[in-house]
C-alpha cells in the first residue's frame, strides 16, 4: 500500500480551515462506518495475547525488593509484572520496575571480565575469562594485604549480593566494610529510632499511612522517591480522607493533594518539631496513659521543652505559631491514628539524628505505636529458618572512625562510613588505604565526591575491583571488572523481610546470562578460591533455597513454589489497639523521651548529645550563593537506571529550581540555560542546565534531582545528562551517627 | 454527576476508564509498562499514555500541582475514525474501542491532526500510526490493561461502565466530581476523571 507523507502542521492548518469533517469528505474513499462492518477482520490481531512462562522474582532496580512476575516468551523476557501476593507492592511495579528489561537487554552493558589496559577512566579494557580474572585478583590484591595489611582493603555495597561482598571482606581480614545506605542515607535516622524505641524505622517503613487520620511529614518524598508499597499507602490514605501536612522547602510530587504544605526554612526541621511537643505538652494533648505506663523521662522532656514554644520555632523555621498550634491540635486531634514521618535520606543538615528524635518523641506523645494509622510492629517470618556461619568482623580499628573507642563510637562497625572511607583513602590516614573493592556502588557520583575530591582519592589506590552490571562512572576508573549477571539472569538466597505481614520471596533466574557475567556469589566464591577462604562460600543460593525448602511444611513449599512468595498472615501489627502488652527493647525497656546512653556523653561532648534535642542554628548561607537542595526523581534509583532507555525519556536532565524573586535579582528568566559554581571547592558544573523559575523551591536554595550527571562514555545513552548534585553537596557529619550531612552545600549559579 | 456518562449506546458492553485523581502519585509506571508490553518505538514522541504534571497557583499566589494522566479516550464520537479516509481507523461496535488497523493505515496522519487528545503516534516501523487499544489483547485473555495492571496509586480502574455491578459504574455513582477531557469538542470520551472526597 503506498503511504501519504503529509506534514502534520500542513494539516493542522487544513483542519482548521474546514473542520475535521471537511478533511474525510474530499478523500473521496470508503466511509468509516462502512469500512467498521469488516470489524472481526479488523480486530482479530488484537484478539490475541501470548503471556509467556512465568518465573518469579524480586526487583532490584532499586533496593525495596518489590515481587515480580516475569514473563518470557521464546526465552526472552517479555514483561515484568508486580507479584500481587507480594506485600511490598500488591501486584504493582514503578516505573523503574517495570524498565529493568531495558536494562537487561542493553548492549552497553559489561559483557564479559575485563582488565584495564588504557589509562584509569579512559574506558580501555581488554576481555579476559573468569579464571584469569579471579588470578588477576589474587595476584593483586594479595602483595598489597601482605604490604600493608589486610585493613587496606575497603569495600562499598549496594544489592542483593552484599552479604557475599561482606563475607569475602571479614575473611580477607579487612574491618572496612561499608554500606552506603548508612552514612549516605538513613543511618541517622535508624539511629534516633533506635535511641526512642529500640528498633528502627527499617528500609520497609513502618508507617501505617493506609489507615492514618493525619501524616504529618518532614520533607519524605512519598511519590517522589518511590518505594510501591508506601506510594500505594500514601494514595490510599490521602483518598481516604486522612489530612497531610507536608514539610518540605519544596513542594515536592508528595505535595499534591496535602492539606497544609509549610515550606520550612531548611535544616530547621528540628525547631518545628520542638515547636510540635512544646504544644502537645502544654495544651495537655499528649497520650497519658500511654506515657505513663511506656515511657521514659517525661518529667526531663517537659521541663526541657518549655523553652521551644511554638513562637520561638516559628522564628527559626519561618512558619507562624499559630499554624504550629494549629497542627499540633489537629494532629492530636485525630491521635492515635496519626503518625509523624520523618524524612529517609536523613544525611542533611548535620542535626539529624536530634531532628529524627524530635519526630520520634511526636509519635510517642500521641501514642501510635501498634495502633492502625500510626507505626505497626513488626513480625518475624515464624519458620526456623537455616542458619549459615560467616566470618566474624575483624577487630582491627577501621580506617573511618566508626567503632568504640574512635571519633564515632556508636557508628556500626558492620556498616562503616562510606564518606570516612573516601576521606581516609584521599589523606591515606589512619592507615594505607590502597585497594577497593566496589559492589554495585559507583564512588564518582556518590553524594559529597566533590568535596572529597574523589579522583584525587582514586589515584591513592593500587587496586580498584569492581563488580556491576554496569559501566558506571567509577567501573571506568576500575583495574579489574568483574560483571554481574542481573536479577533476571540470576537465582538468588531468598528474600526474608520482617515487617506487618512477614513474608519470603523466591527470586529464580528468569533467562540465562546473555553476556559472560556470573551473580555476586559465583565471584566472590572465585576470589576467595584464590585466597583459600572458600570455606566460606559453601551456600549458593540454589542450596539456600533448597534448605528453605526443607524447613517449609509442605502447604508452605507449595505456596511458595507456587506463588513466588509466601507470607505469614497470623501476626497482630496492632498490638496497643488489640489490649495487648507492648515491649521495646531500648536500655530502659521503655520508649525513651530521653537517652539515658546519650547521658555521659552529653556531659563529656556537649549539646549535639543531648540526651532531649537541643536545638541549634543550621550552617547560614555565604554571601550570594543558594543552599542546593537534591531529591528523588520517581524515574530514576541512581547509575543503575542511568542508562535506561525508557527511563531517560522520562527523564534526561535536571533543570535548576529557583525562586522567582531570586530570579529576578540575578537577572535570570525562566528557561536560561545556567551553571552552578561549588562555593567551597570552585568548582565549575561541566554542564548547563535549564533554569526552571518557581515558587516550589524556598527563595535562597536552587534544588536539581539527584542521581544524574554521569560522565562515562561507555554510556551511549546516559552520557553527559543532566549535572551531578555530588560535586556540590557538603561533606559534613551528624556527630552522633558520623553519618553524612549533604545539605549544607553552597552553590553560586552563572549564565552559561 | 451520573448524567454526563455515556449512555449505553448499540453495544454489548461499554468499556471506560476511570481514573481516580486522589490517587495518582505521578510515577508513570502506567507509561513505561504500555511501552514495553507493546513494544513502542524508542522515542519519546511515541507513547500511548503519560502522566503529566500541571503547576499552577491558587488565589493566594501560593504554587500548587496536579497530575494528569492521559489515554486515549476511546470517544464516542471519535473525530479521528470519522475522519480516516480509508477505514484504518474504527471504533468496535461491541465494546467501543477505538482501533488502528495498520495494514489499512496510509500514514495520512490526518487523525493524528483530528484528535482533541494528541492520544496517537506515528509508528514508523510499522508504518502506521497507533494508539492505546485499551490493551485489547490483554483483556481477550481475561487481564487489565497493562496501565491499570501497575497503577501504583491504584488511580486507574477499568470494566464495563454500562454493567452497574461492576466497579468503574460503582466508582462513577459515588465519585464527589466526574469530568472528561474537552468536553467542548463533543467527543464524549470514556476515560472519566473522578474524585472521591469532598
Amino acid at each position: 500500500m503506498s503511504r501519504l507523507n503529509i506534514d502534520r502542521r500542513g494539516f493542522l492548518k487544513l483542519a482548521s480551515a474546514t473542520g475535521v469533517a471537511g478533511v474525510a469528505g474530499i478523500t473521496g474513499l470508503p466511509s468509516p462506518l462502512k469500512a467498521a462492518s469488516t470489524k472481526d477482520q479488523k480486530s482479530a490481531r488484537f484478539l490475541k495475547y501470548d503471556r509467556g512462562v512465568l518465573s518469579p522474582s524480586f526487583c532490584e532496580m532499586c533496593f525495596w525488593n518489590c515481587g515480580v512476575n516475569v514473563y518470557t516468551r521464546n526465552g526472552k523476557i517479555h514483561k515484568l509484572e508486580g507479584n500481587r501476593l507480594n506485600p511490598n507492592n500488591k501486584g504493582h511495579l514503578c516505573a523503574k520496575g517495570n524498565a529493568g528489561i531495558q536494562s537487561t537487554y542493553d548492549k552497553d552493558r559489561i559483557q564479559s571480565p575485563l582488565k584495564r589496559v588504557g589509562k584509569r577512566g579512559e574506558g580501555k579494557f581488554k576481555k579476559i575469562s573468569w579464571d584469569e580474572a579471579f588470578e588477576l585478583v589474587h595476584t593483586k590484591l594479595n602483595p598489597l594485604i601482605q604490604k600493608y595489611g589486610p585493613q587496606t582493603l575497603a569495600t562499598f555495597m549496594h544489592g542483593t549480593g552484599e552479604p557475599y561482598i561482606h563475607a569475602l571482606t571479614k575473611a580477607l581480614g579487612s574491618p572496612n566494610i561499608t554500606i552506603p545506605a548508612y552514612s549516605q542515607c538513613l543511618g541517622s535516622r535508624e539511629m534516633a529510632w533506635i535511641f526512642t524505641f529500640g528498633t528502627g524505622v527499617s528500609g520497609h517503613e513502618t508507617y501505617d499511612m493506609a489507615n492514618t487520620k493525619h501524616m504529618m511529614i518532614f520533607g519524605r518524598n512519598m511519590a517522589g522517591a518511590i518505594q510501591v508499597r508506601e506510594a500505594e499507602d500514601f494514595a490510599t490514605g490521602l483518598a481516604s480522607g486522612a489530612k497531610l501536612t507536608y514539610i518540605d522547602p519544596r513542594l515536592s510530587e508528595s505535595c499534591v493533594n496535602a492539606t497544609d504544605w509549610l515550606q520550612i526554612n531548611p535544616g530547621t526541621d528540628l525547631a518545628l518539631a520542638l515547636g510540635v511537643i512544646n504544644a502537645l505538652i502544654k495544651d495537655l494533648l499528649f497520650d497519658a496513659d500511654f506515657v505513663t505506663k511506656y515511657c521514659y523521662g517525661f518529667e526531663e522532656l517537659k521541663k526541657h521543652i518549655k523553652q521551644y514554644t511554638p513562637q520561638w520555632a516559628s522564628k527559626k523555621c519561618g512558619i507562624d505559631a499559630k499554624t504550629i498550634e494549629r497542627i499540633a491540635w489537629d494532629f492530636a486531634k485525630d491521635a492515635p491514628n496519626v503518625v509523624a514521618i520523618p524524612a529517609r535520606r536523613m544525611t542533611r543538615y548535620g542535626n539529624d539524628v536530634q531532628t529524627v528524635r524530635a519526630i520520634a518523641i511526636i509519635n510517642a506523645l500521641v501514642g501510635n505505636w501498634g495502633v492502625p494509622g500510626g507505626i505497626w510492629v513488626r513480625s518475624s517470618v515464624p519458620v526456623k529458618l537455616p542458619e549459615y556461619d560467616e566470618p566474624k568482623q575483624p577487630k582491627t580499628r577501621r580506617a573511618d572512625g566508626a567503632g568504640k573507642g574512635e571519633k564515632y563510637p556508636l557508628a556500626p562497625v558492620s556498616l562503616g562510613r562510606t564518606n570516612g572511607i573516601y576521606e581516609a583513602t584521599l589523606t591515606q590516614k589512619p592507615y594505607p588505604l590502597k585497594a577497593w573493592i566496589l559492589y554495585g556502588t559507583n564512588p564518582i557520583n556518590h553524594s559529597s565526591s566533590g568535596v572529597n575530591d574523589i579522583f584525587k582519592a582514586i589515584e591513592n589506590l593500587d587496586l580498584i575491583i569492581a563488580i556491576d552490571t554496569q559501566f558506571s562512572d567509577t567501573v571506568m576508573y576500575a583495574d579489574i571488572v568483574l560483571p554481574e549477571s542481573t536479577y533476571l539472569e540470576r537465582d538468588d538466597a531468598p528474600h526474608v523481610q520482617k515487617d506487618k505481614i512477614p513474608f519470603i520471596a523466591l527470586r529464580k533466574a528468569a533467562i540465562k546470562p546473555i553476556y559472560d557475567t556470573r551473580g555476586c556469589f559465583d565471584i566472590c566464591k572465585g576470589i576467595a578460591k584464590k585466597f583459600e577462604i572458600d570455606k566460606w562460600f559453601e551456600n549458593s543460593p540454589k542450596k539456600q533455597i533448597a534448605d528453605l525448602f526443607k524447613v517449609l511444611t509442605k502447604d508452605q513449599a507449595d505456596t511458595l513454589s507456587k506463588d513466588g512468595v509466601i507470607k505469614f498472615e497470623n501476626v497482630d501489627p496492632y498490638p496497643r489497639a488489640s489490649g495487648g502488652e507492648l515491649k521495646f527493647t531500648t536500655s530502659t525497656g521503655k520508649v525513651q523521651l530521653s537517652v539515658p546512653v546519650l547521658d555521659d556523653m552529653y556531659k563529656k561532648f556537649g549539646d549535639d548529645f543531648s540526651p532531649i534535642p537541643i536545638y541549634k542554628d543550621p550552617i547560614t548561607l555565604p554571601k550570594d550563593s543558594f543552599r542546593l537542595l537534591f531529591g528523588k526523581t520517581p524515574f530514576h534509583s541512581h547509575a543503575r537506571t542511568q542508562n535506561n532507555w525508557v527511563l531517560l525519556e522520562l527523564q534526561d536532565d535536571t533543570p535548576v529550581w529557583m525562586h522567582p524573586t531570586d530570579a529576578k535579582k540575578l537577572g535570570f528568566k525562566d528557561g536560561d540555560m545556567v551553571n552552578l559554581i561549588n562555593t567551597q571547592t570552585g568548582a565549575k558544573s561541566d554542564h548547563s542546565e535549564r533554569l526552571k523559575v518557581t515558587k516550589r523551591i524556598k527563595q535562597g536554595s536552587v534544588f536539581i534531582h539527584h542521581g544524574f550527571g554521569h560522565r562515562t562514555k561507555a554510556w551511549s545513552r546516559g552520557y553527559e545528562k543532566g549535572t551531578g548534585d555530588n560535586y556540590f553537596i557538603s561533606n559534613g557529619f551528624d556527630p552522633l551517627s558520623g553519618a553524612g550531612a549533604f545539605n549544607n552545600g553552597f552553590v553560586k549559579v552563572v549564565r552559561a | 454527576m451520573m448524567n454526563i456518562v455515556n449512555k449505553k449506546l448499540n453495544k454489548n458492553q461499554n468499556l471506560a476508564m476511570v481514573i481516580i485523581g486522589d490517587r495518582c502519585v505521578n510515577c508513570n509506571a502506567c507509561y513505561v509498562a504500555c511501552k514495553t508490553d507493546w513494544e513502542i518505538p524508542a522515542i519519546k514522541e511515541a507513547y500511548r499514555t503519560k502522566v503529566w504534571e500541571i503547576e499552577s497557583e491558587d488565589n493566594e499566589g501560593k504554587p500548587t500541582i496536579s497530575f494528569l494522566p492521559v489515554l486515549c479516550n476511546h470517544c464516542e464520537n471519535a473525530p479521528c475514525v470519522t475522519v480516516c479516509p480509508t477505514g484504518a481507523s474504527f471504533k468496535r461496535d461491541e465494546d467501543g474501542i477505538v482501533l488502528v488497523n495498520p495494514d489499512m493505515c496510509i500514514g495520512c496522519k490526518a487523525c493524528m491532526v483530528a484528535c482533541p487528545y494528541d492520544a496517537r503516534y506515528y509508528d514508523e516501523e510499522k508504518q502506521s500510526v497507533d494508539k492505546c487499544t485499551f490493551c485489547l489483547p490483554r483483556l481477550s485473555v481475561g487481564l487489565d490493561p497493562a496501565c491499570v495492571d501497575t497503577c501504583v496509586g491504584e488511580s486507574r480502574n477499568f470494566g464495563d461502565i454500562s454493567d452497574p455491578d461492576s466497579s468503574v459504574a460503582k466508582l462513577l455513582k459515588n465519585a464527589t466530581s466526574i469530568s472528561r477531557l474537552k468536553e467542548d469538542k463533543g467527543t464524549l470520551p470514556n476515560v472519566y476523571y473522578i474524585t472521591i472526597n469532598e
